[in-house]
C-alpha cells in the first residue's frame, strides 16, 4: 500500500501548497539587496526572555517576551486581561500595540519588510511577529516573538509556543508570516528609536502613546525631534504631552518653537494662547488666539472659542 | 447584549450627548490626535465607535472595567480599524498542541485511507 500512495500524497501536499498561494518567498530572495552592508551575518539576542505559553495564550506571551526585555516589571497573567480575548481565544493585533502603550512603551508596527524586521534584532530589538501557520482558508493565527537569524544558514531564530529557542527556515518563516501581511511591531523604551523608523510611521506611534502615558510621549517626541526636528505634529505634541501633565512653562515653550518653526500652523498658535491663558497672561494669550483666528482652517470654530475663552478672562 | 438593546444605547448617548455638551467646550487645545486624523471625525461619532467597541469586548468575555480601559488605549485610527469586525479580524492565540493535534488526525485519516503509513497500529482499509 505504501508505494503507490506516494504520489497520491505529494499531490496533496502539491494541491495545499498551491492552495495556499504561499510558496515563493520573494523578500528572501530579495534579502541580500535589501540589507545594509554593515548587517552582520547572524545576531542572536540571548538575554530575552523566554515565557512558555499557556493554551492559546501566545498574546500575553509574546507582549511580556518584549515588554519585561524593554525594562517593564510585567509577566503574561498580568498581560491576560489587558489583551485576551476569551470569545476568541486570542488577542488582536492593535490590543498588542495598546497593551505595549499602557506601560510607557512606543509601540511601532514595523513596516511589512524581512530585512527590517532582521536589522531591527540586529540593532537589539526583539520583534513581535503575527504568522498564520496553517492556510488562508483555514488559519492557525500565532504570535512568536523574533530574537535572532543566521543568513548563511537562512535560518530565524524565536520565542515561539512552548519552545524557548525555535529555529525556522526563513522561507518557512515567510511564508507563514506573509499570511499576516508581514504584520510585526516593537515595544520601545519612549527614548529609542528604531533604526529602520520612518517619520509618520513613528509620529503615529507616539501619537497613540500620548493619549495613554503623556510622560513617556513627551520623550519619544523629544527623541523624535532629534531626528525630524520640522515635524509639525511632533512639534506641537510635544507640547500638548506637557499640558497633559500640567507643567505648562513647558507646554508654551514647545508651543512657541513650534509657532518659530511654522508661523501658518492656526493649531499651534491655538494651543499656545490656551497654556498663555491658564498661566494668567492675558495679552500674550489673546494676540495668538488671534493670529490662530486670522489663519483659520478647518478648526476655525475652535479657534474663536478659544479666542472668545480669552476675552472673556481677566 | 444584542442589536436591539445597542441601538437604543446609541440612541441615548447621542441625546445625552446633546444635553451635556454644549458647544463652548470646544474651547481649548487642539489635541495631537486631531492633527493626524486628517479628515476630522465628528467627535460624536468616535464617542460611538468607542462604546461600540466596548461593548463589543465585554460580549467576548472581557469584565466591564477592563473593557473601558483597554478601548480607552485605542487610537481613534484603531478603535475605527475594529468598529464592526472584531470577529473578523484575526486574533491570535493559536495553541501549538493543536497544531500536533490536527497533523496527527489528518496523518491517522490518510493511513486509514491507505495514503500514508506513520502509525503501526493502523490498518488501511481494503
Amino acid at each position: 500500500m505504501r508505494l503507490p500512495a506516494t504520489p497520491a500524497l505529494a499531490g496533496v501536499l502539491l494541491g495545499a501548497c498551491l492552495l495556499s498561494a504561499g510558496c515563493a518567498t520573494p523578500q528572501l530572495a530579495a534579502l541580500s539587496s535589501q540589507l545594509p552592508a554593515t548587517t552582520p551575518e547572524r545576531s542572536e539576542l540571548t538575554a530575552v526572555p523566554f515565557y512558555p505559553q499557556e493554551d492559546y495564550q501566545c498574546g500575553p506571551a509574546a507582549l511580556a517576551t518584549t515588554l519585561v526585555y524593554a525594562g517593564v516589571a510585567t509577566s503574561p497573567e498580568e498581560l491576560m486581561p489587558q489583551v485576551f480575548l476569551p470569545a476568541r481565544e486570542g488577542s488582536l493585533q492593535v490590543e498588542m500595540l495598546a497593551a505595549a502603550r499602557r506601560h510607557g512603551r512606543t509601540a511601532y508596527r514595523l513596516a511589512p519588510r524581512l530585512a527590517d524586521l532582521l536589522q531591527e534584532v540586529a540593532a537589539g530589538t526583539p520583534a513581535i511577529v503575527l504568522q498564520n501557520l496553517a492556510f488562508g482558508f483555514a488559519p492557525l493565527w500565532h504570535y512568536a516573538v523574533v530574537v535572532g537569524y543566521d543568513l548563511p544558514r537562512e535560518e530565524i531564530i524565536l520565542r515561539s509556543g512552548r519552545t524557548r529557542r525555535l529555529v525556522m527556515p526563513l522561507a518557512t518563516f515567510e511564508r507563514t508570516w506573509a499570511r499576516s501581511e508581514h504584520w510585526a511591531m516593537m515595544a520601545l523604551p519612549p527614548e529609542r528609536l528604531p533604526v529602520t523608523a520612518t517619520e509618520n510611521r513613528y509620529v503615529e506611534s507616539v501619537v497613540a502613546l500620548e493619549r495613554v502615558a503623556p510622560g513617556a510621549a513627551r520623550r519619544a517626541y523629544q527623541a523624535a525631534l532629534e531626528r525630524w526636528p520640522d515635524n509639525l505634529p511632533a512639534r506641537i505634541g510635544h507640547g500638548n504631552a506637557a499640558y497633559a501633565l500640567r507643567d505648562l512653562a513647558g507646554a508654551e515653550a514647545a508651543y512657541r518653537e513650534a509657532t518659530r518653526r511654522h508661523p501658518g500652523a492656526a493649531d499651534a498658535w491655538n494651543n499656545l494662547a490656551q497654556a498663555l491663558l491658564e498661566l494668567r497672561r492675558r495679552d500674550e494669550a489673546l494676540a495668538a488666539a488671534r493670529r490662530a483666528v486670522d489663519i483659520g482652517g478647518p478648526r476655525l470654530a475652535q479657534y474663536q472659542a478659544t479666542l472668545q475663552a480669552v476675552s472673556e478672562s481677566r | 447584549m444584542n442589536t436591539f438593546n445597542r441601538c437604543i444605547a446609541r440612541a441615548l448617548i447621542v441625546c445625552t450627548l446633546g444635553l451635556s455638551l454644549p458647544v463652548p467646550s470646544l474651547a481649548g487645545i487642539v489635541t495631537t490626535d486631531q492633527i493626524t486624523a486628517g479628515a476630522e471625525r465628528a467627535q460624536v461619532r468616535s464617542f460611538l465607535d468607542r462604546d461600540d467597541v466596548r461593548i463589543r469586548l465585554q460580549e467576548f468575555g472581557v469584565d466591564p472595567a477592563a473593557a473601558r480601559a483597554r478601548v480607552d488605549a485605542l487610537s481613534g485610527d484603531e478603535v475605527a480599524a475594529l468598529v464592526g469586525q472584531i470577529d473578523q479580524l484575526p486574533a491570535g492565540g493559536t495553541d501549538l498542541l493543536t497544531v500536533l493535534l490536527i497533523v496527527f488526525i489528518v496523518l491517522l485519516i490518510t493511513d486509514i485511507l491507505g495514503l500514508t503509513h506513520i502509525f503501526p497500529f493502523t490498518k488501511p482499509m481494503r
